[in-house]
């Protein structure tokens, strides 16, 4: 089991590493993305568009190597996970013909493609949140 | 035992997540201060400037067109000297709108008609990923253009 929570974590970690990295790489290409979703106010754009990448990188690198803050970095990017997924469902549901902007603007990713390797990724995350907290429980021999 | 780990779980979790949180802050404010691609920032999203056939073309040069329908309609037929900035296509022919550009230079956006919103949408892409403050849409687009030279 723990050999492969590290295996799933270097994959997920990396994974919000490198979007992360081609989102910072070019800032004000992520806010054109991001405002395609027709979901914030202007100003909130360029705020978002700086911070986030930036979030899924350190949040990222974290979960593959930093332990003392894993757990954080997991709860982190569950939530990102989850708000990623709600603006995807409500472009779709709002019939928005854009690309998801996940990875920047190297990459023209669909909307459905990227719900489906969110729901995966969500997955991903929700069980390495529960092995974290499994293995932080206090043994019997700690209990008494 | 440390501090740290007198601690209950639950504030532990709340501890680390602010530390990342704020540690995220730093690189973020340096790349809004310094990063050659920041975007550009304001309260209001910035109103385009709609400008009449007529005053688009007695614009003091240097002025570029830019064609926002996509790239097929350009290839049939576009305002002579006009670039296309087609947003399907945006990264592939950004380089060639770059090359032309130069400081002070007025940038007139059209897409087929008045109705459409491709010209609104690049004249912003234009002005928030490259700073560019001269950026006008043109009133009636291409119909307006081609109307223009059956008179």
């Amino acid at each position: 089991m723990n050999g492969l929570a590290r295996i799933l974590r270097t994959l997920a970690g990396g994974l919000f590493v490198v979007a992360g990295a081609l989102k910072a790489f070019d800032p004000a290409a992520f806010a054109t993305d991001i405002d395609h979703y027709h979901l914030l106010p202007y100003f909130a754009l360029a705020p978002l568009a700086l911070y986030l990448p930036w979030l899924e990188i350190i949040c990222g690198s974290a979960v593959i190597a930093w332990p003392a803050f894993r757990r954080g970095a997991l709860i982190l990017l569950f939530a990102l996970i989850i708000g990623f997924t709600g603006a995807i469902i409500a472009a779709m549901a709002r019939h928005l013909d854009i690309s998801c902007g996940c990875f920047g603007a190297a990459t023209a990713m669909p909307l459905s493609y990227a719900l489906v390797r969110n729901v995966i990724l969500g997955g991903i995350f929700w069980w390495l949140l529960r092995v974290e907290y499994r293995c932080a429980k206090p043994g019997p021999a700690d209990a008494g | 035992m440390t501090r740290d780990e007198a601690r209950p779980p639950g504030v532990k979790t709340c501890r680390q997540i602010a530390l990342l949180l704020a540690f995220a802050l730093v690189p973020a404010l340096l790349a809004g201060w310094l990063h050659p691609k920041r975007p550009a920032w304001g309260w209001k999203r910035p109103a385009v400037a709609e400008i009449a056939l007529e005053d688009a073309q007695h614009l003091p040069p240097p002025v570029i067109w830019v064609d926002a329908r996509p790239e097929v309609e350009y290839q049939e037929r576009h305002v002579p000297g006009a670039i296309s900035l087609d947003q399907s296509h945006w990264e592939e022919l950004l380089p060639d709108f770059i090359k032309v550009w130069q400081p002070g230079t007025r940038v007139v956006v059209y897409c087929n008609t008045q109705e459409c919103d491709a010209s609104h949408e690049v004249a912003l892409r234009l002005h928030r990923e490259l700073q560019i403050d001269n950026v006008f849409v043109l009133q009636g687009g291409w119909k307006a253009w081609l109307e223009a030279q059956k008179k």
